[in-house]
This record gives structure tokens, C-alpha cells and sequence, in this order.
């Protein structure tokens, strides 16, 4: 579903990411974990398309497309979802508006009929009790007045409404209480499907104990230095990164 | 007033035409009405200064803040002084302005900011009574990108007085990364004073922080009600009250004993 | 970053490609008298409407008045010099017999209203809106008619007005803006051709929103509308006004007046959707919008003025509220959006008179392309205004670097019970609010639309219903066409 070769990325020219390889099949559920100032919140912007960085060297193939050469929207209509770890607020502008838009995009993009009002009202109903999301929360501005949880769950909440091929999670479980955190990772697991895939984006542990990853990687310096099964996740819970970095900077 | 003197006599004497200061080592100046004043502060060298107004009559200050300099000034309305102070910043400098109106006056500032991260703060406050006008201007200019600038002002109108303020941020083509923030906050004591409070904005900049912020209101009058029941007087819970409002920016000028002397002068006039 | 800026800067910059899209004139015989102004022709103007001698001696002293006045230039407006020896004072489309009928409408007339969308029979059917249609100067078409006189609300041109019910003309005419008030309203008084105007009687509610559609359709015509909206004790009435006027080279001055008195206990919602045309990408041409708006609110009394302004090259309007009776509330909700070279500076004055007046401004001033937007606003406090009230919140975004957004409000304050709160703020769509509509699968222009939408709405929302979507449209409008 997506290939990742050798990618390498620069903000302001300073290299972050330098040279990425990733490989992740449909049905899969990769953790990517490491340090802060690995590079892990760049990998997942970078695939997302956020200008604010430069692709130096390297190719990404997603779903058969070459998704460097794409527009921010295509890849998402495409189906590439990217849950922010700061969701950004956008005042007046109501989540059901925001939402209709979005889906019809990628119906549009799909080249499906739009969904009429009545069945775009079901859906919403229908996925925000995924996430537990109150319908109060669904009548208001996109994340304005949000707290740091809701906002997560709003995350969770869009990519059920956009049903997404890949969905790359960056610091979902951030700023989360316990329950949110449930909720959350229920949810993600409620949406994952033979047909799609994962990349949870973490500095804990904690998440992974409700989302089983497949396939953990370490991200270090701008590489993944390490990958391993899901028990990599509990050594590195236990012992720190020291054992892997020390290995790698020698 | 005699203690205030008294204050500003253990300070240097700046002037009575130039002040130039080339040293980094911030020591206070001060001047008693002066005529036409210019200050120069060389790159990174530092000052402060305190200018005390008590005579009717129109007074100048030119201030050149050079690369890095920073500057502190107080100043002082004691009398009917009408005062145009030019600030010119040069990059990084930084210039805190504190200005305290006592009497009638009108003190006009023109600040520019001419080079990339200078800082411009200006407190004032303003305590008319009787048939005090006290007019504030300020014109803040964003001549580049980069700058910040903050203003609070605040007033207080009492019998007959009248107090205007008007303040203008100008922002201009190209000033990008603008931060500039202004306040004026009025309180009107009586049914014959009045205010006037005119903030403005003109912004040819997009990618700016800028806001502005005026209100004209009355005192808490649950919070005079709580010290009376406490054993106050409605006047004596009016005071507190005021310089409460005005207290923190008036105590905050340059020179230590200033603030409290200053405070005094105002509870004084405010008895009257 | 800078890809993205660029990006930006690229989609903002085509903004301005979207071209007038209502840039047609329909083809109606028009009556005109020759260019320019003089006493002559001020009483010519007053023969031609058969009006009584009290109205013409009221604008011959207006038109006295109004040489006396320079025009105003405190706005922060550029405006070219105006020859008022240039303009035609007074069109009107030649008088056929009169209609009973929608079928008797002319077809040209009715073919116009269809491609600006706003089928009459459409209207009158679907939504219940009376149209006054005002095409030029003279009423057209008055829909409704009955239905309103059965409650004995009166809605008529104001000529029809001058003729059918004179003694409330001759009441409330220069009531609230006389003619000495400012410039353009010192020429509208002398020259007003048309215009609508509405009386609600003594506690009726009207029943449905009042509507007028105003053109300026002639070439070279001035158009000096003159509205006069009157609800008495008691009474309630939502007014709505919009325009969208055919592309012209050369620029047309328009100067209404719009008056409103609004009696105890009674509540005016003077709604307006402003789409004059703007001139074009260069800034040649376009209207230049000088309108005068006043209420009076006497005891308990209610006005709001909401507006969308996306037109008129160059727009000069200050919808005010006289809060002259205790209790009295005004609101002034506004949306200005300046594109291009378009130049605005508009705002509200709220003068509290009575004792316990409130008003609150909420205004959302949108800048792009090369324009200027100004907000411009007085709230004033008389001595006797105790526990005056105001709160006003003036917010500017600014889409692209090369345009400007200014803020201009005074408060005034002589009543030491009174609390009066302004604030002021400057955004920008940020490029954050961009990336994360655009990873939602969102266009840059989609995500452009739905923020501005999103930053105006809580103005939008005080509008009726069917004239929200208009004005949504309008903002869209304004904002089409632009992603390269």
C-alpha cells in the first residue's frame, strides 16, 4: 500500500529526515517510536504533503500513485488521513459544514454522486458514536473551544467519516486522561479493516497496549534504526532507547 | 511635589540640550522642564531618564535609540505642559516609556520603529479632576518587520475634567510579523466629566498580530459596598479603588521612590 | 513555508480574476433628463413627480443647503473628484399603463430579475416576500398589496406615498436625516427621484419580510434612492434590501438616504445585502455608494441594521441608531469585503440618549487584492444615558500583503454609569488552517470560502434566512475562480 524509499526531507535547510524506508501492506498496523526530535512528526507531515518541508532525495508510492508529485487534497481524497497532534482551530466554521465538504470532495474525486443531506446526517450519527462524540460537539466550530481530548477525538471522528485507506496517527495519545485514551484507541481499532492500514505515531507505550501494532519501528536521527514485533514496544517501555541509540551512535 | 523634586535632585542632570549616552551600564537622569530636549542613545548603551513637567508651555523631546540601546523614560505632568516626544528605534532597541498625567496636560508621542525587533512599551495614566483636560496621543509606527510594540493607558475623570486619548498603531506595507497591542481603559467618577477614547488601527501588513482594546466604565460598586461594610468610607473605598486601577503602571515607572511618591501626589489630589 | 506561501500568495492573487457576474444591462426605454443640477432642474424633477408645493419648496431649500456643503473627506477614502454637472438627476422608464398584473410586466424587466435570480413569481409563491421592484427610479411592479393593506401596513414608492398619504410623509420625511445632516444627503433631499417606503401601523406585525430590489440601470444615471420605513407603537417589521447592478465603464454615483423611525415598543431588522458593481481588476469604473442610514428608536424600541457589503467601488455608509427613548436597543452587525482596488469605510454610530440604552456592534471587515477597508465607529453617551450599555467587536481579516484593514472607533462617553467596551482584532488565514482543510481533502479555495464564511458568519447568521444563502453566495462570489 505504501512504499517508502530512501526518503529525505529538509525544514529551512536542515536535514530531518535522511533516508527513510517503509514498507506497509493493507491490513497492517505499524508503531513508529522514538526519542522527541527523531523526526517522527516531519515523517508523517512530509507524507502528508505539508509544504513547510523540502523532499530532497528519495521516491513514496502510495496505492499505485506517486504520492510526492500530488496536491495536499488529492492525497487525502486518495485516501492518505493524517490524525495532528495539534488539530488547529477554525472559527465560524462548523464541524457538519466541514465535514460535508470533505466527504463530498472525495466522493467527487471518486467520481461518486454527492451524499444528499439526509444520508450525510446519518453517517455523522452513525460515526460519531465511534469515538463517543457527543452530537454537541458535531454542531460546533471545528475545534474552537476544544479541549486537548476532544480534539483527539475529533481526529479519530473525521477519519471514521472519511474511512481512510492509510491513517498515520501523529502523538494521537497526547494530552490524553485514561478514558479518552480508551476511546480513542477503541475507536482506531473499531475502524481497522483487512483493506486498510495504520501508522500510530508514539512516545509511549501506553497507546499500544489497546492498538496491538504488527510491526514497531525506532526512529532515530531522521532513520529508522530498528524494527521489531510488538514486543520491541514493552523492552523499550522497560528500558528506555539508550540500548538502541548507544548501538546506533557507535 | 517638594518630594518628588527631591527624588529627581539625587539623579544626574541631563541636558539641558543633550543627553548622549554611549555606556552600557544604565544609570537614571533627569530633567526639570525642559524647553526642546534631545537624547541619543549609541548602540547598546543604556539609560534612564525622568523628566518632570510643572510649567505651562510647549516642550520637545527628540529620542534616537541606536542598534541594541535600551532606554527607560518617565515622565512627569505637573503642570499645563504640552509636550511632543519623537522616539526613533533602531533594531533590537528597546525603549519602556511611563508617563504620568497629574494636571491638566497633553503629552503626544510619535514612536518609529526602524529597525527589525525593537520593542516599544508605554504605560500611561491620566488623573483629571476639577477642570483638568488630559489629552494622551500616540502614533506608533511599524516602519518594519519584526517589531513589537504594547500600550496600556489609562484614565480617570472626575468633576468636570475631561480626558481624551488616541492612540494609532500604524502598520506599514511589508511590516510583516507585527506584534502590537494597545489598551485604553477609562473611568468616568462623575456626571459632569467626560471621556474620549479614540484606538485606532491602520494596517497595511498581513501577517500581524494587532488588536486593540478600549473601554469607558464606572468602579465596581459591589467591591465599595464590600469595603464599606467593612468600615470604609464610600471616599476611602473610592480611593483604594482608583489606586488600584492606576497603581501598577504609576509604580512601575523608572526610579524606585518615584511610584510611591507619585501615588501619594495622586491620593492627595483625588481628596481634594 | 515558503511553498506554501507562495501557494497562497498565487490563489489569493487570482482572487481577483473573478469576473462581474451579473455584468449585463437590459434594454428598457429610459426617460432622462439632461445632465446636471440646478434649481431648474431640482423643481423639474419635483413637476415631473406631481408633487405637492410643500415637497417642492423642501427640495429647493435642500438644494440651497447642499451648495453651501463641500464634500466630507475624513474617510479614509481616495475619492476622484465628482462633476455633479455630469450626472442625469432623474430616469425613469416611460410610463406605460399601469399593470394589475404580474403578466403585465414588461418581459425585458422580468427577463432581468430571472438572470439575477430573483424570479418575482418565485418570490411572491415560494417565500412570501412583497417585492417593491425599483428599476432606476420609479416603482415598478408593487406585489403584496392587498395582503398588506388588510392590516393596514402601507408599502408603496415614495411617490405613490407623496400622493396617496401625504400628511405621514410630510411627518417623517427629514425626520431623522434632515437635510442639513451632510453632503449627500443635502443632494438626495433636493433630488430623490424614488424609493420605498413603509408604514406599520400601531401593534401589527408585519407578516412577511419586506423586500426591495434596487438597479441602477441607465448609463450615466445617478441614483438618489430615498426610503422612509416608519413602524408605529407596538409594531414589527423585517426589511430586507439588495442589490446587483450591470457592468459599467464609467462610474456612477449613488447617494440614498434611508430613514427609520421606530416608534414605542416597536422593532425595526433593517437587513442589507450590497453588490453594486465594484469596478473592474484595474479599479476602473464601479459605483461609488454614499448612502446615509439613521434610525430613531423612541422608548422600548428595537432597530438592527445587519449588512453584507461586497460591492461599490467605493462605499461610504455609516447605518446608525438614535437611541432616544429609555430601553431602546441598536445592533449593527456588518460583513465588508473589498477585493481588487475597492475601497470601503463603513461602520455605525450608536448615540445613547435614554436611560438604560443598549447597542452592540459586531463587525467583520474582509480585505483582499489591492483594497482598503476601513471600520469607522462612534458610540456616544449623553449626559442622561444612565447604565448606557455598549459592547463593540470589530475584527479584520486580511487575505494577501498588498491590501490594508484600519479600525477608527470613538467612544464618548459623559455619563459615569455607563459601560462602553471596544475591541479589535487582525487575522489572517493562516497557513496551518489551509493545510489541515487541504489534508481533509478540502481545495485551497473550498477552504478559503468555508474560513471567510466561518469568520463572517456570526453577522450571516442575524440575516433572514433565504438572504444568508444570498450573501454566502456573494462571499463564495468573491472568492471563486481562484486556485491556479
Amino acid at each position: 500500500m505504501l512504499s517508502v524509499k530512501n526518503l529525505h526531507a529538509t525544514v529551512e535547510g536542515k536535514e530531518i529526515l535522511r533516508g527513510i524506508n517503509l514498507e506497509v501492506k493493507a491490513g497492517e498496523v505499524h508503531a513508529i517510536m522514538g526519542p522527541n526530535g527523531s523526526g517522527k512528526s516531519t515523517l508523517a507531515s512530509v507524507l502528508a504533503g505539508n509544504e513547510k518541508f523540502t523532499v530532497t532525495e528519495g521516491s513514496v508510492e502510495f496505492l499505485g500513485h506517486d504520492l510526492l508529485s500530488m496536491s495536499i487534497e488529492d492525497r487525502a481524497r486518495l485516501g492518505l488521513f493524517l490524525g495532528f497532534q495539534y488539530p488547529v482551530e477554525i472559527p465560524g466554521v462548523t464541524m457538519a459544514n466541514f465535514m460535508k465538504l470533505a466527504v463530498n470532495e472525495q466522493r467527487k474525486y471518486r467520481g461518486e454522486e454527492p451524499l444528499s443531506a439526509a444520508e450525510f446526517l446519518r453517517l455523522m450519527k452513525e460515526k460519531s458514536a465511534v469515538v463517543e462524540l457527543s452530537s454537541k460537539l458535531t454542531a460546533r466550530a471545528v475545534n474552537e473551544g476544544f479541549s486537548g481530548g476532544e480534539k483527539k477525538k475529533n481526529e479519530i471522528f473525521q477519519m471514521a467519516m472519511l474511512d481512510p485507506k492509510l491513517a498515520i496517527l501523529d502523538e494521537t495519545d497526547s494530552g490524553l486522561d485514561i478514558d479518552a485514551l480508551r476511546i480513542v484507541a477503541t475507536g482506531v481499532t473499531k475502524l481497522h479493516t483487512a483493506e486498510n492500514a495504520t501508522v500510530v505515531i508514539t512516545h509511549y507505550q501506553r497507546l499500544l497496549d489497546y492498538i496491538v501494532p504488527d510491526v514497531v519501528h525506532v526512529l532515530y536521527k531522521g532513520r529508522i534504526i530498528y524494527t521489531g514485533d510488538k514486543t520491541l514496544a514493552l523492552k523499550l517501555e522497560k528500558e528506555g532507547y539508550d540500548w538502541l541509540i548507544n548501538q546506533y551512535d557507535k | 511635589m517638594e518630594r518628588i523634586l527631591e527624588i529627581i535632585g539625587e539623579l544626574r542632570k541631563a541636558g539641558p540640550e543633550l543627553l548622549r549616552v554611549e555606556a552600557p551600564v544604565p544609570q537614571t537622569y533627569a530633567a526639570v522642564d525642559p524647553d526642546h530636549l534631545r537624547v541619543e542613545l549609541t548602540r547598546g548603551a543604556a539609560a534612564g531618564l525622568v523628566v518632570v513637567h510643572t510649567k505651562a508651555g510647549v516642550v520637545r523631546l527628540d529620542v534616537e535609540l541606536g542598534e541594541g540601546a535600551q532606554f527607560d523614560l518617565t515622565e512627569i505632568f505637573l503642570g499645563e505642559t504640552f509636550a511632543e516626544v519623537a522616539l526613533k528605534q533602531e533594531g533590537r532597541s528597546c525603549c519602556r516609556v511611563t508617563t504620568v498625567e497629574l494636571s491638566s496636560a497633553n503629552a503626544s508621542y510619535r514612536i518609529d520603529l526602524n529597525g527589525a525587533g525593537a520593542e516599544n512599551t508605554l504605560n500611561g495614566v491620566f488623573l483629571a479632576t476639577e477642570k483638568d483636560h488630559c489629552v494622551v496621543r500616540l502614533h506608533t509606527a511599524h516602519n518594519v518587520p519584526d517589531c513589537t510594540s504594547a500600550s496600556c493607558v489609562k484614565g480617570v475623570a472626575d468633576d468636570e475634567a475631561v480626558g481624551e486619548f488616541s492612540g494609532l498603531v500604524y502598520v506599514a506595507r511589508d511590516a510583516q510579523r507585527t506584534d502590537a497591542r494597545q489598551q485604553s481603559r477609562n473611568v468616568l467618577l462623575s456626571e459632569r466629566a467626560h471621556i474620549e477614547t479614540m484606538p485606532q488601527l491602520e494596517i497595511y501588513a498581513d501577517d500581524v498580530k494587532c488588536s486593540h482594546g478600549a473601554t469607558v466604565g464606572q468602579m465596581d460598586s459591589d467591591a465599595i459596598l464590600y469595603m464599606r461594610q467593612r468600615g470604609l468610607s464610600e471616599a476611602q473605598a473610592r480611593a483604594l479603588q482608583i489606586e488600584g486601577f492606576v497603581g501598577d503602571i504609576v509604580r512601575r515607572c523608572g526610579v524606585e521612590p518615584l511610584g510611591e511618591a507619585l501615588m501619594s501626589l495622586a491620593a492627595e489630589k483625588l481628596e481634594r | 513555508m515558503h511553498a506554501m506561501a507562495e501557494n497562497e500568495k498565487e490563489i489569493l492573487e487570482t482572487i481577483g480574476e473573478q469576473e462581474y457576474k451579473y455584468g449585463f444591462t437590459s434594454a428598457i426605454e429610459t426617460e432622462t433628463i439632461g445632465k446636471g443640477l440646478s434649481e431648474e432642474v431640482v423643481r423639474l424633477i419635483s413637476a415631473k413627480k406631481g408633487e405637492p408645493e410643500w415637497m417642492t419648496q423642501r427640495r429647493v431649500a435642500a438644494y440651497r443647503h447642499w451648495l453651501t456643503l463641500e464634500p466630507p473627506t475624513w474617510a479614509h477614502l481616495k475619492i476622484p473628484e465628482i462633476d455633479f454637472q455630469d450626472i442625469i438627476y432623474y430616469a425613469a422608464p416611460k410610463a406605460r399603463k399601469m399593470l394589475g398584473s404580474m403578466d403585465e410586466v414588461d418581459p425585458e424587466l422580468k427577463r432581468t430579475f430571472d438572470k439575477l435570480g430573483i424570479p418575482l413569481e418565485e418570490q411572491m409563491a415560494l417565500s412570501g416576500v412583497a417585492v417593491d421592484a425599483v428599476m432606476d427610479s420609479v416603482s415598478v411592479k408593487t406585489t403584496f398589496k392587498e395582503t398588506l393593506a388588510e392590516k393596514g401596513i402601507i408599502f408603496c414608492s415614495i411617490s405613490e406615498a407623496l400622493r396617496d398619504h401625504p400628511d405621514l410623509v410630510k411627518k417623517y420625511l427629514g425626520s431623522v436625516v434632515p437635510y442639513t445632516d451632510n453632503f449627500y444627503a443635502a443632494l438626495n433631499a433636493a433630488v430623490f427621484s424614488d424609493g420605498s417606503f413603509c408604514y406599520i401601523p400601531k401593534g401589527v406585525r408585519c407578516p412577511m419580510e419586506l423586500s426591495t430590489y434596487f438597479r441602477i440601470n441607465a448609463a450615466g444615471t445617478g441614483q438618489f434612492e430615498r426610503t422612509l420605513i416608519v413602524a408605529d407603537e407596538g409594531a414589527y417589521v423585517s426589511y430586507l434590501e439588495g442589490c446587483t447592478a450591470p457592468q459599467r465603464d464609467e462610474n456612477q454615483l449613488h447617494a440614498a438616504v434611508v430613514e427609520i423611525v421606530v416608534e414605542r415598543d416597536a422593532e425595526v431588522k433593517y437587513s442589507t445585502v450590497q453588490n453594486w458593481y465594484p469596478g473592474d481588476k484595474e479599479g476602473r469604473g464601479g459605483v461609488y455608494n454614499f448612502v446615509t442610514k439613521r434610525g430613531l428608536c423612541r422608548e422600548n424600541a428595537r432597530l438592527s441594521w445587519t449588512q453584507v457589503e461586497t460591492g461599490s467601488a467605493i462605499t461610504w455608509k455609516y447605518p446608525s441608531c438614535i437611541l432616544a427613548g429609555d430601553n431602546s436597543v441598536g445592533e449593527f452587525y456588518s460583513v465588508a469585503m473589498t477585493n481588487n482596488y475597492q475601497q470601503a469605510d463603513t461602520g455605525t454610530k450608536m448615540i445613547h440618549i435614554g436611560r438604560n440604552t443598549r447597542s452592540r456592534i459586531v463587525s467583520k471587515g474582509i480585505s483582499a487584492g489591492q483594497s482598503e477597508n476601513s471600520y469607522r465607529g462612534l458610540v456616544r453617551v449623553a449626559r442622561g444615558a444612565e447604565n448606557a450599555r455598549n459592547y463593540s467587536q470589530c475584527d479584520s481579516l486580511l487575505i494577501g500583503d498588498r491590501c490594508g484593514a484600519h479600525t477608527f472607533p470613538v467612544i464618548d462617553s459623559r455619563n459615569p454609569t455607563a459601560v462602553v467596551e471596544h475591541e479589535a482584532t487582525t487575522s489572517k488565514i493562516s497557513d496551518d488552517q489551509l493545510f489541515y482543510c487541504n489534508q481533509r481533502g478540502l481545495s485551497t479555495e473550498d477552504a478559503v470560502g468555508l474560513i471567510v464564511n466561518g469568520y463572517a458568519r456570526e453577522v450571516l447568521a442575524k440575516l433572514p434566512m433565504e438572504f444568508a444563502v444570498e450573501a454566502q453566495k456573494l462571499l463564495a462570489l468573491q472568492l471563486e475562480g481562484t486556485v491556479g
